[in-house]
């Protein structure tokens, strides 16, 4: 599995995000000739202990995140920031957690758009909404270098290539999500449970942008 | 996946044997082996909305373990569940990284029990009069002294071991797969009454007898 990297739209000073910078992201892909694939969807959620009393008596996580990828659909990925914690498991899981009931789902966010094949790039270009509004939360991209599976070696070819790709745009630009593998005991090798932390990074990072 | 299930004790080596050689002739498969450290969870106070329990099991027969989570919810209940030969339960599965103990950990889970089982499998697929797998298990339970000590286990009933038949169903079929388990139990009758679990069923009389048959002959001719 080649490398993924996520960036989220920062908006400059002044400028007001909106669906618009989407549209500006998708035509200079289109610009290049990228060619569009498919749609893509991730969702990710946020849980918090479901406890009967206000007063907490058990020690457990304050905050449980999950993910699931329209790209694996019989998989779920849990994550546990605090615990720096990945878990994979079968989509059935997630049936398993409504039936224990000790985590109730708080806030999901959709991330969902349109894959574009751009030369030895696949690029996923979406917004991230909150789950049944329209309520745009972020603009984001995924930049994938499919001739490299090496996490360094294709970090400074995509940081190179977005550099070139967005060079002169003025209302902002997209920043790269720095993921922190290492902290989380993930292998070498990239897989899903990598994307899955990125993800749910993102989602926390979302969620904070919009408390400021 | 709702789960049908009918248990009995056997008991002695020999037995075993035999019944290993019946259900071989019967499935005509390949023969399973069994070792699963089964961790039983329960939630600590104040968590979740009614105390729950799952069990993490962690399949230590192949080269790497391999986890699995499976919640088990209450068995049917009524008049119409009564008169089932076999207990009919909810049953859920996921596969799971390795780990899972230490996340179930995290979320507020405490170790209840823990527990070994070994043994062996054989599965039976039936087409008719539907399509159905059902995995007949023999196993012995063994408790660990320490914590997490696989390697140093007790059996908790020496000399006897469970045969669990057992199928999975939906709300649609759950009678049809309830005959074909009975009609499967009733070729195994000549070494173990099944019954439901709970239910006891005894021993069989002549089962010493059979056993002997079985394993002198080395092999039966399939009979389905």
């Amino acid at each position: 599995m080649t490398v993924k990297w996520l960036y989220y739209w920062q908006p400059s000073i002044g400028v007001t995000m909106s669906s618009q910078t989407l549209s500006i992201a998708i035509k200079r892909i289109e610009a290049l000739h990228g060619v569009k694939t498919s749609r893509w969807q991730i969702t990710a959620s946020q849980f918090r202990p479901n406890q009967r009393e206000p007063v907490p008596l058990v020690e457990c996580a304050r905050e449980l995140l999950g993910v699931v990828f329209s790209e694996v659909p019989d998989k779920y990925y849990f994550a546990l920031r605090q615990e720096h914690m990945v878990v994979e498991a079968d989509a059935t899981m997630q049936a398993i957690m409504e039936k224990l009931q000790v985590y109730r789902n708080r806030l999901t966010i959709l991330f969902e758009g349109f894959q574009y094949e751009l030369g030895d790039f696949h690029i996923k270009a979406g917004r991230a909404v909150l789950a049944h509004t329209e309520n745009l939360r972020g603009i984001v991209l995924e930049v994938d270098y499919k001739p490299l599976s090496s996490v360094e070696q294709s970090r400074r070819v995509v940081q190179d290539f977005m550099e070139v790709w967005q060079k002169g745009e003025t209302t902002g630009q997209f920043v790269p999500l720095d993921p922190n593998f290492s902290e989380f005991n993930l292998p070498d090798l990239y897989s899903w449970q990598h994307t899955a932390l990125q993800y749910v990074t993102l989602m926390a990072f979302v969620f904070s942008q919009q408390r400021t | 996946m709702l789960d049908r299930c009918m248990g009995a004790r056997l008991p002695g080596s020999s037995h075993v044997d035999a019944l290993e050689v019946l259900l071989q002739g019967l499935c005509g498969g390949l023969r399973e082996t069994i070792k699963v450290h089964e961790i039983c969870l329960k939630t600590g106070p104040n968590l979740g909305a009614v105390a729950s329990e799952v069990h993490l099991c962690c399949s230590l027969s192949q080269p790497e373990p391999v986890w699995s989570v499976r919640h088990v919810g209450g068995a049917m209940r009524g008049a119409g569940a009564d008169q089932l030969p076999a207990l009919v339960r909810p049953v859920l599965e996921a596969g799971i990284s390795n780990n899972s103990l230490r996340f179930m950990y995290s979320l507020g889970y405490k170790l209840d029990y823990e527990m070994l089982r070994t043994g062996f499998s054989f599965q039976l697929h039936k087409t008719v009069p539907i399509a159905v797998t059902i995995t007949i298990s023999v196993t012995a339970v063994h408790r660990l002294p320490k914590i997490h000590a696989v390697d140093d286990p007790q059996p908790v009933t020496p000399g006897l071991q469970m045969v669990q038949v057992s199928a999975p169903a939906s709300p649609d079929n759950y009678s049809e797969v309830v005959g074909a388990i009975s009609g499967l139990a009733e070729y195994l009758a000549p070494l173990v009454h099944l019954s439901k679990p709970g239910v006891p069923a005894g021993i069989v009389p002549t089962a010493s007898t059979a056993a002997a048959a079985l394993v002198s002959r080395g092999g039966i001719t399939k009979v389905l």
